[in-house]
Formats: structure tokens, sequence, C-alpha cells
């Protein structure tokens, strides 16, 4: 047993050592950020079901609210969804006529169709940013096949990339996070650039062509992002090009931002696709074409020997 | 601050036996402060759509190791408090470290200060409660710049201090209560 004064002299030590604990929590969080992330996310994935019951009576609730606010416009919601429907029957006819089209185009082209890919839809569980990220942690189940470098979608466009995998959920980097950059392509412009987060709800673009600016409105889709280290399981995915991601707007000259169509702000349902056919690079055949010997860096000349100038010459 | 006196002991020096119940009265009373962080940390990590939840959590957590350090260390010891801080901190995504050592300067300066805390009105303790988790949110966001080796928006660490400045009169008007009622290890 330790004597009063060694209890008092081992209390007033107790509170430098936790600082200096913390301090090597920092360091460590500094170093090797991902080691402590993935603590966490085993932490998270472990307490799926207690944040599945904590927000069960919010989703409840947020139910009944949109079940009393539609009974409230019930005529005004009516006539909308009157003309809506309008709408949507004619352009209805107009995708049917066009897919027509599209599949006796692709029949004469013996067009090889891409594999449809495999998705998972989940319930956004939580916000897993902290203050500054913008992540969002995503319950998906037991037993799914989503690698980091899926693409996760809400009804309206694309909202980020898996970045981390836990056995029931995923962790999703927005696009509008600061460690996000997506290569995307402009639909006018037919320009490509990189959209960069930056903790704004409108991601920069960057790294676009000087005489190929991007123009105010145009549609901006996805860039087709080949997977980094091929298809081996488990492996960073590659990701489609032309998915819906949102339109330009310049907030000021010279600053393009994209004003995205998915909800960034409220997620709620999100599907993570899984685009194993992402990766179109060509097949490896070398026997089809023709190794052709190295080029000479310089062509051998012949080799003279000096000769002395004659008279008369020169 | 709300003062309180103890009833004079009608017979001094005659306390009831301690029971195995009466232990765990006694331990789960002075660890009512610690418990609390932990369950509206859980709580409020969950996606309740509740804007400023981060804020919220360490608004909570920090007002809570404040009060208790001042006012009756024995109930938020260094221990505890790193200990909350490591659970507040797994349950958050934010700068690894930052959360434990914000508490723990608040631990370390209430506790340090506790009679001048005492003897000062609440409105100065609740202005160095204020400087405190301004520098402190500030603190966060350096490490998350550095972290990330990119600029970020200073604007959420300002955010968080004003939520913790706001949410430590009611919090600490409850915990005045508590002190005297629930939380109280002697009443056990």
């Amino acid at each position: 047993m330790l004597s009063i004064q060694g209890r008092h002299a081992l209390a007033k030590l107790m509170l430098p050592f936790f600082f200096v604990l913390a301090i090597g929590l920092i360091m460590l969080g500094l170093t090797r950020r991902q080691a402590v992330d993935s603590l966490r996310m085993r932490l998270a994935d472990g307490l799926t079901p207690a944040y599945q019951l904590l927000t069960a009576p919010e989703t409840a609730f947020a139910h009944l609210r949109q079940t009393v606010t539609g009974l409230t416009d019930i005529a005004g919601e009516n006539a909308r969804l009157r003309a809506e429907n309008q709408k949507l029957r004619r352009w209805y006819n107009v995708a049917v006529a066009l897919a027509d089209e599209n599949a006796q185009l692709k029949a004469s082209l013996h067009w090889i169709p891409d594999n449809a890919p495999n998705f998972v839809s989940g319930h956004a569980l939580r916000d897993a940013g902290g203050l500054y990220g913008r992540s969002v942690l995503l319950a998906v189940g037991e037993n799914h096949n989503i690698v980091p470098g899926d693409v996760a979608l809400d009804a309206s466009g694309l909202l980020g990339r898996v970045t981390e995998t836990g056995a029931r959920t995923v962790r999703i980097l927005m696009i509008n996070d600061d460690a996000s950059r997506i290569p995307v392509m402009l639909t006018a412009s037919r320009g490509n650039a990189i959209m960069a987060g930056d903790g704004s709800p409108y991601p920069r673009l960057i790294y676009y062509a000087q005489d190929n600016r991007p123009v105010e409105g145009e549609r901006v889709v996805t860039g087709e992002q080949p997977a980094p280290d091929g298809h081996e399981h488990g492996a960073f995915a590659g990701m489609p090009g032309g998915l819906v991601v949102g339109t330009v707007h310049y907030l000021r000259p010279g600053t393009p931002v994209v004003v995205p169509e998915a909800s960034l702000d409220h997620p709620d349902i999100i599907r993570v696709f899984n685009y194993m056919s992402a990766d179109h690079a060509g097949p490896e055949a070398p026997g089809r074409v023709r190794l052709m010997p190295p080029m000479p860096v310089a062509p051998e000349l012949p080799f003279v020997p000096f000769q002395k100038p004659t008279k008369g010459q020169g | 601050m709300v003062g309180h006196r103890h009833a004079p002991e009608i017979h001094p020096g005659i306390a009831p036996r301690p029971t195995l119940r009466r232990r765990i009265d006694q331990l789960m009373r002075a660890l009512l402060p610690s418990l609390f962080i932990v369950f509206c940390a859980l709580v409020l990590s969950a996606g309740l759509g509740i804007p400023g939840q981060n804020e919220l959590c360490f608004g909570i957590a920090a007002s809570t190791v404040f009060f208790w350090s001042a006012h009756r260390p024995q109930s938020m010891t260094p221990l505890m408090t790193f200990c909350v801080g490591l659970v507040c901190e797994v349950l958050s995504f934010g700068p690894p470290g930052v959360f434990v050592f914000s508490l723990l300067v608040f631990h370390g300066v209430a506790h340090l200060w506790r009679y001048g805390l005492s003897r000062i009105s609440f409105l100065f303790g609740w202005a160095l409660l204020g400087g405190l988790a301004l520098v402190l949110s500030l603190f966060g966001w350096i490490i998350a710049c550095i972290g990330t080796l990119a600029m970020m928006s200073p604007v959420p660490s300002l955010f968080q201090a004003a939520v913790t400045i706001g949410i430590y009169p009611t919090l600490s008007a409850l915990f005045a209560w508590a002190r005297r009622t629930v939380a109280d290890p002697e009443q056990a």
C-alpha cells in the first residue's frame, strides 16, 4: 500500500500522464489516421443495431409528418401530381421511342452490352465525417461484396464513393468532402475536369482546359476512371463514365462549381453500385501486335578513320 | 452558482452500514456525470437529423467536465475525463486525440481554479469556459488543417465554441440540482 504522500504524488501525476497520452493520440491520428478510423468503423459497425433503434422514432415521426402534411394539402398535391403525370407520360413516349432506336442501332452494330452492375441499397445511419469531413455511414447488411471505390448514388445523382467497408456498414466519402477528387466530363463543352470538394455544398471544378472553359448551366457527368489495381478481389474499384453529377454554376467569375443533383445535406436511401466492368482497358493480347525492335537513339555511323586532308582540297 | 448546504446531521458519526447495494449506489452517483456524457455521445452519434450534433456532443461533454471538475472533482477525476474522452473520440470521426485533449484541458483548468471559481460569480466562470471553448475549438481546427494539409473553413469550430457557450447555463442549472440530489454519493 502507498503512503498518503505517495498517493498524493501519484494523483498529481495522473493529469500530466493523461495529457501525454492525449498528445500521443493526436500524433497517432496525424500519422496513422487510417488505423484510428478503422477502429471507429469497427465500433460503429457493432453499434449498427443500436443506431437503428435510436433512429426508429425519428423515422416514424418523419413518416407521420409527411402523412399529415399530405393530408392538409391533398387537393394541391393532387393537381400537382396530375400535371406531373401528364408531363411524365409525354416523356415516357419519348423514352420508349429512343430506347427502340437505341436497341436497333446496337443490334446493327453487334453491340456487346456491359455487365449489369450489382447494387446494394441502404439507409444512411449516421454522419461519419465529424466537424470538418463530409461522410456518411451506410447500413448495407451482412455478406455484401462492396469494395472501396464503389460508387454511391441517391435517387438524383452521384453522392460519393466508398472509402471503408465493415461487416454491416460502409463509409461513403461525399463529393463535397475536402479529400474528394472525382474526374468529370462536361457534356456541352465536351471538356474534362476534376471535381474537388471543399466542405461547401458546391464542389469546385479544377484542372479544366483554359481554352475550353465550363459553360454555365451545362450538365456534369462522371468521367471514366479505370480500376488502378485491376479486377482483383478487394482492389479499389473503378468508376464508369456518364453518371449524373449536377450542373455547372459560376459563383464568381472564374470560379466554376458544380451544383449537385444529389441531396448532400440529408442523404437517406443510398445505392452503392459495384461496376466491375468499369475498367475498359483493352485485354492483354501480346500475340496480336508485332513487337517492333526498339528504335536506336541515334543511327550508327560508319567508322571512317581520320584522313589527313590532301593538298588542293578545301 | 447555486450554493447548497447539507442539513445538519442529527446523529453525527452514525452512518448507514456500507452494504453492497449502498456501495453500488454511491458508485453510480459518482459516475453519473461520466455516464451522462457517454449516453449523450452515443445518442448524438446516431443519425437523428438534428443540426450540429457533433458540436452539441462536444458542448455537452466540455460543459459537464468543466462543471463537475470545479464543483465535485471526485465525480470527474482525470481518469474519468480521459475515459469519457476516449469514448467520445471513438464515437466521433473528428481529428483523433483532440476531443480527449480538450476535455483534459477543461478538467485541468477547472480543477486547478476550483477555489477561485467558487468565489467568483457565475458570469466569470462562464466567460472562462467560453474562452477555453474558443481556444480549444480553434486548436481542433488547426490539427484538422495539418491532418489534411489544406486550409479548411474555421466556421465549424467557431460554431462548436458558440454551442458550448450557449448550452452551459442550462446544463449548469441541471447539474447544480443533480449535485444536491441524484449525483450526491453521500445521499446513497
